[in-house]
């Protein structure tokens, strides 16, 4: 037991190391989240009124990097080089590797949402509960877990060309047409629809809810969307991450 | 030998993909130290065995043993070490941190210095992995092989891409585990290779085993000589010669494979007294490996 969390320590230990020397994973993880709400919320004329509100999308944002480019990218790689199965091949834990990334997404997750909302704070001026800061905390947290699942999806059925292209579509589209960068209600309503179908406009209507923001919501409603978006997609990738271990 | 599970033991296993047979139904059993070579062209069936072997890629029909264990399992894995055709190890780690981690895998691995003694890694422990040599990789990945002190360990072209110094440099460190005590099987399509280092060879051609045994017996399967020198008898001719089984002309020259080379010769200094540029060869591994991998000869 003690070697196999011994192990697990090293791996996420190596997760972190490939994460922080590859400064095209830090830059659209850690800088241009927080790049982009200083830009929306705090220096635009005006922004400031809505401060509160762009953080619990920008959250969300914030947490979309590190698990669709830590998962998307990095798996895709792995596979294309034959890491994984070389790990496969070696005794390690299967879920020791999955496991690893998850940890060390978490910390990166963690890393961009503790910038934002230092930003938010003392930069826009936001100031909230202490008890609505750590449930928008875990709301943002959480929300990483669909968003791994899409990364896994990508790096087990992409080469790693592909990935790195699907990955960066997938993740702008997402955050843009999710409402992210954008209030949903300054969309056009036929957008506004399709956005239904997006799990950043899920996401991001349960973090504005916990914030207490004005507007209607079905938060009921949102979470069922984020569950079925979420089993749909675990299936798909037990599926694909058995089929990598079973040629 | 002893009572010990064979290393390495194929009965009848079979391995397609789809409608294609990449193994036809093998059988060997491989025991005790040394290092076993699989020679055979791109398609004949080398890597299927190993990633069968590994347990990363599932046997369609027979029986397969990794040192009495189903291949794949944690008791099999537990012994055996591998380098993966075209793998590469992530960019951006060390090698000594691939070792470290690497080694916590295993129940009772070498310690990290030592892998990087016993693999002569000194000079580049401490460097991320994109900046090596060819070379240099190729030893990081061996080190990954050997840090979990396997019993058995997979090579699959360990050499391919490498320059010559490189590879000389590999085969020292092979050998040096195979005296250790080891089991190594090493895939190669260098011919040179395999006389080198093997103790035994099995050559694959289409998913079938043509031959499996020492150098010296494989050699010893194509009989006679091969006589080269320049002459004007025509290839008709030089076929109707006694002991000569075959006859292929190379540039200027003619090979003559002959089962009786004084009366070959005797006959064709008669019919060409200008006959020049003679030399005489005993059959080298590669006329083997051609003639038994190539036609259904074997």
């Amino acid at each position: 037991m003690n070697r196999i969390l011994h192990s697990f320590v090293l791996e996420t230990g190596a997760e972190l190391l490939k994460a922080f020397r590859a400064p095209e994973f830090i830059f659209p993880t850690l800088g241009m989240p927080v790049a982009f709400y200083a830009l929306f919320a705090i220096m635009l004329p005006g922004s400031n009124e809505n401060a509160a509100g762009l953080l619990a999308t920008y959250g969300v944002f914030a947490v979309m990097g590190p698990a669709i480019f830590g998962f998307g990218i990095s798996v895709a790689n792995e596979r294309d080089k034959g890491w994984l199965d070389l790990k496969l091949a070696a005794p390690s834990q299967g879920f020791s590797y999955i496991g690893a990334k998850v940890f060390s997404t978490l910390l990166f997750s963690s890393i961009s949402l503790i910038i934002i909302y230092l930003a938010a704070g003392f930069g826009a001026g936001v100031a909230l509960p202490q008890s609505t800061w750590a449930m928008m905390l875990c709301v943002h947290l959480l929300a990483t877990f669909p968003f791994i699942l899409i990364g896994l999806s990508i790096g087990f059925t992409c080469s790693g060309n592909a990935a790195m292209a699907i990955s960066n579509i997938i993740f702008l589209a997402l955050a843009a047409l999710g409402g992210l960068w954008i209030p949903m209600m300054l969309f056009p309503q036929s957008m506004q629809t399709f956005a239904q179908f997006l799990p950043t406009f899920h996401l991001s209507e349960i973090a504005l809810f916990v914030l207490g923001a004005t507007g209607e919501r079905n938060i009921v409603y949102n979470l069922m969307c984020v569950g079925m978006m979420s089993i749909g997609l675990l299936v798909f990738t037990a599926i694909a991450w058995s089929k990598q271990r079973s040629h | 030998m002893d009572n010990s599970p064979p290393i390495l033991l194929a009965q009848d296993l079979k391995k397609s993909y789809g409608p294609v047979a990449a193994i036809k139904g093998i059988n060997f059993s491989l025991q005790g130290a040394g290092v076993f070579a699989i020679l055979g062209q791109n398609g004949a069936g080398k890597t299927s065995l190993i990633k069968c072997a590994l347990g990363l890629e599932k046997v369609s029909s027979g029986n397969l043993q990794v040192i009495g264990h189903p291949p794949g399992s944690l008791q099999a894995k537990r012994q055996v070490g591998v380098i993966l055709q075209d793998s590469d190890l992530p960019d951006l780690l060390t090698v000594r941190e691939q070792i470290t981690l690497f080694a916590s895998y295993y129940p009772k691995p070498f310690s990290v210095q030592q892998t990087i003694d016993m693999c002569e890694l000194q000079t580049f422990a401490d460097k991320r992995y994109k900046k090596l040599s060819g070379g240099q990789k190729r030893r990081a990945q061996f080190a990954l092989a050997i840090v979990g002190n396997p019993q058995l360990i997979f090579l699959d072209e360990p050499t391919t891409g490498l320059d010559i110094e490189a590879r000389r440099n590999m085969w020292a460190i092979i050998r040096q585990f195979a005296e250790q005590g080891k089991t190594i099987v090493l895939t190669t399509h260098y011919l040179e290779e395999a006389e080198n280092l093997a103790d035994r060879i099995m050559i694959m051609n289409s998913g079938v085993i043509v031959a499996n045994a020492s150098p010296n017996d494989i050699k010893k399967q194509t009989t006679g000589s091969v006589i080269r020198c320049e002459t004007q008898i025509s290839v008709d001719v030089l076929q109707t010669i006694s002991g000569v089984s075959s006859v292929v002309n190379a540039g200027r020259f003619s090979e003559i494979r002959s089962a009786d080379v004084n009366q070959s010769l005797k006959e064709m200094l008669n019919l060409d007294p200008q006959l020049s540029d003679l030399t005489v060869a005993q059959p080298k591994l590669e006329d083997v490996f051609s003639a038994l991998s190539q036609g259904d000869q074997a």
